[in-house]
């Protein structure tokens, strides 16, 4: 069966069966992007910027509940990638939450790289110009990995990487060997990380100042 | 071949006819989008690939008497033509829907500042608006059906894009009705402009048109190139963005030179550049030839080597949509010869594409006695609604303001494009119709018929938008242990429909999006 949204609905669904309820919490797409302590996924984060994973999860485009909850990086318009999880409405974001490190963005300048690296970054400024604190974000500081999050989810972890033709992730690899293709993936990943960090200026030059 | 023909025009583009040359545009552009969906449709685009090799493996290993590791080899390899083609063609065909709904909102735009807003459901709605039609007024006339990925289908979207007349291939006879003589849809737009800057230099009067975003105006997200649906992953899992940034945005159309650039812009993506114009050439069994490729890549663009290279000069310029389906077709025919030369396999598209029949009808599913059958014609009845209700709401955004525009786009437009139709014309590949006979069974898929709301509409005032929600009800209740989908979230969980903007036939709209949780 191919329909995606079923299988992320069930996922979130899960999650709230754990107790988790979306509307309850700080809001946000993201770990590392929790606004104050103990409002990460687990509610143990000592401070802000230092949340373990994000209280939301919703497949894509048009599907978040609150402001504040668009992924970013598939679906949308260049302005919109520039601002990951700052949409202003429900069903504005534009794409999924949670935002793993292996995202990248898919239009406009700054695409093929991290969107997790951007919503960071975005978190960081508007902490700054609040003249606030934050701490480290603990998963890395390029974002989570999907074992992160999975473990973190108590998700069976993937087997392997291997369906990745739409997945919007660089972490995917097509050599047969499993061992080999997890490898390959993980460079790719890290590559991508890197050199997403070090295009950072340029990146944020690349989006409208008021956008 | 009349009986499918949308309209019947005169030989020229005039004032006097110039309401039904664009609606005669509109109709082109309009009627693209169900082609090139099914066939995308038809794609899996991302199988499990261990799977798939295994499945080469084992052909292989029956067929061959080579080493064990040299079929593992192979195994692999054949694996990544199959993905990584499978995906490329998914990709660029979904960019160029994208850029054939652009270019519907173009001519729309153009329509509606120069005689008034389209008639976008009249023309859906039209006998003529049924597959397999033809191209209006296209010279030659050719067949356009709805069908899955095939070389044969990939030749007549390089006929429908192409940026030459041609003569040959199907080469149908005049008929008795005299359409606008034009051979190529650039030549249509071409006569256009020629009547619009000598007969209508503007300024013309404000009306709503779909906008593109400028500084200081509201928030206008109705198009973007790329999303993760045209993106592609090369061998080496690096990707591939199927539109260029530059490659085309909405267009204010104000005056003559607003509505000329509108135009050149359809024209301009459809059939490229002058150096794409000698490439569409027929065989002697009147099948487009293929352009070489070597190592994988397509040779052929004006000298410059690669073929997908994009340009000469280094420069962003990406591919028009007739370059990509070249790029394609050329790629197809290389493979699938490929795999014809090589023991054990089977045909290269089988791999990756449905076994769906050409132009599926409602009435057909409907006629379905099988476990499942209803399911599926309940699926398609869904999905043709979803189908007829974007329509609307496209047409709606020219009756309405920027704010009603807005949440039309954002929470309908998008919301039934990416998710509600594209999750169900994914999820009939799953299924199987007339299941309890073999002989007769296929993998169903959308038939895009036009939905007619006024039935129901005008007898018992049920929108638009309740209708939809009663037919994913009477889909949820139809599928029974058999099932494949639990359909009961379309309409309980508030993101999908229930949240849809409340479109009436009338253009009244009620957004209806839930206030947000504090």
């Amino acid at each position: 069966m191919r329909l995606t949204h079923n299988k992320i609905r069930a996922k979130s669904a899960a999650a709230e069966g754990q107790g988790f309820n979306p509307i309850s919490k700080d809001l946000h797409v993201c770990m590392g992007l929790n606004s104050c302590q103990n409002k990460g996924y687990s509610g143990k984060n000592d401070c802000a910027g230092m949340g373990d994973c994000s209280t939301i999860s919703h497949p894509c485009h048009t599907l978040n509940e609150c402001k504040g909850q668009g992924g970013c990086g598939l679906f949308g318009t260049s302005a919109e990638f520039c601002h990951p999880s700052e949409n202003e409405c429900r069903y504005q974001g534009s794409c999924g939450a949670p935002i793993l490190a292996s995202r990248f963005i898919v239009q406009g300048p700054n695409k093929g790289t991290s969107v997790w690296q951007l919503a960071r970054q975005r978190f960081e400024q508007k902490r700054s110009a609040e003249g606030k604190t934050f701490g480290p974000p603990p998963g890395g500081k390029f974002g989570p990995s999907s074992e992160y999050v999975n473990n973190l989810y108590k998700n069976q972890p993937p087997q392997d990487v291997s369906s990745c033709g739409q997945s919007g992730s660089r972490h995917c690899s097509y050599i047969e060997d499993k061992t080999a293709r997890k490898v390959a993936a993980d460079i790719r990943v890290g590559a991508m990380e890197l050199e997403s960090s070090q295009k950072m200026p340029n990146t944020l030059s690349n989006c409208p100042k008021n956008g | 071949m009349s009986e499918n023909k949308l309209f019947t025009l005169l030989d020229s583009v005039t004032p006097q006819n110039f309401e039904q040359a664009m609606d005669q545009a509109i109709a082109l552009e309009l009627a693209t989008v169900p082609t090139y969906l099914s066939t995308y449709y038809s794609i899996d685009r991302a199988q499990d690939q261990d799977t798939l090799y295994q499945k080469i493996y084992n052909q292989l290993k029956v067929a061959l008497k080579n080493s064990e590791i040299d079929i593992a080899v192979l195994a692999e390899e054949l694996k990544k033509d199959v993905l990584v083609y499978a995906n490329q063609s998914a990709a660029l065909i979904m960019s160029v829907v994208v850029e054939e709904m652009l270019h519907l909102a173009l001519a729309s735009n153009v329509r509606q500042a120069i005689v008034g807003p389209p008639e976008l459901m009249k023309v859906a709605a039209s006998p003529g608006f049924k597959f397999p039609t033809y191209l209006d007024g296209h010279e030659p006339e050719f067949w356009i059906n709805l069908d899955t990925l095939n070389l044969k289908q990939l030749g007549i979207f390089l006929q429908i894009e192409s940026p030459k007349p041609f003569t040959d291939s199907a080469d149908f006879p005049e008929t008795d009705e005299k359409p606008i003589k034009y051979k190529t849809i650039g030549e249509l737009y071409n006569m256009i402009i020629q009547c619009v800057q000598t007969n209508y230099p503007g300024p013309y009067p404000k009306k709503p048109q779909l906008l593109p975003p400028t500084p200081g105006s509201p928030q206008r997200p109705y198009y973007s190139q790329n999303s993760i649906n045209t993106v592609y992953y090369d061998r080496d899992h690096n990707p591939k963005f199927g539109s260029e940034d530059s490659s085309g945005a909405l267009v204010d159309v104000y005056d003559a030179g607003s509505a000329t650039q509108a135009m050149e812009e359809i024209r301009h993506q459809g059939e490229g550049n002058d150096g794409d114009k000698d490439l569409l050439k027929f065989d002697s069994q009147n099948n487009p030839v293929p352009l070489p490729v070597v190592d994988g890549k397509v040779q052929g663009l004006s000298g410059s080597g690669n073929y997908d290279s994009h340009s000469t000069d280094g420069s962003d310029e990406e591919l028009s949509h007739f370059a990509k389906f070249m790029e394609l077709y050329s790629l197809g025919i290389y493979y699938q010869n490929k795999f014809k030369g090589i023991n054990g396999l089977d045909d290269f598209f089988s791999y990756f594409v449905a076994n769906q029949q050409p132009n599926p009808k409602q009435a057909t599913y409907d006629a379905g006695t099988s476990a499942n059958d209803q399911e599926i014609a309940l699926m398609n009845k869904l999905g043709n609604a979803i189908y007829t209700y974007i329509i609307l709401m496209v047409e709606t955004c020219y009756y309405k303001d920027e704010s009603t525009q807005f949440q039309v786009f954002m929470y309908g437009i998008h919301k039934s494009m990416i998710w509600l139709l594209s999750d169900i014309g994914n999820a009939m590949r799953s299924y199987t119709f007339n299941a309890s006979d073999p002989a007769k069974a296929f993998t169903p898929s959308l038939s895009f018929e036009f939905y007619d709301f006024s039935i129901l509409g005008d007898s018992k005032k049920i929108r638009p938008k309740d209708q939809i929600i009663n037919l994913a009800k009477d889909l949820a209740a139809s599928n029974g242990s058999s099932s494949k989908s639990n359909w009961s979230w379309l309409y309980e969980d508030k993101a999908y429909l229930p949240s849809l903007p409340d479109v009436g036939l009338d253009h009244s709209v009620t957004a209806n999006v839930p206030s947000i949780p504090a």
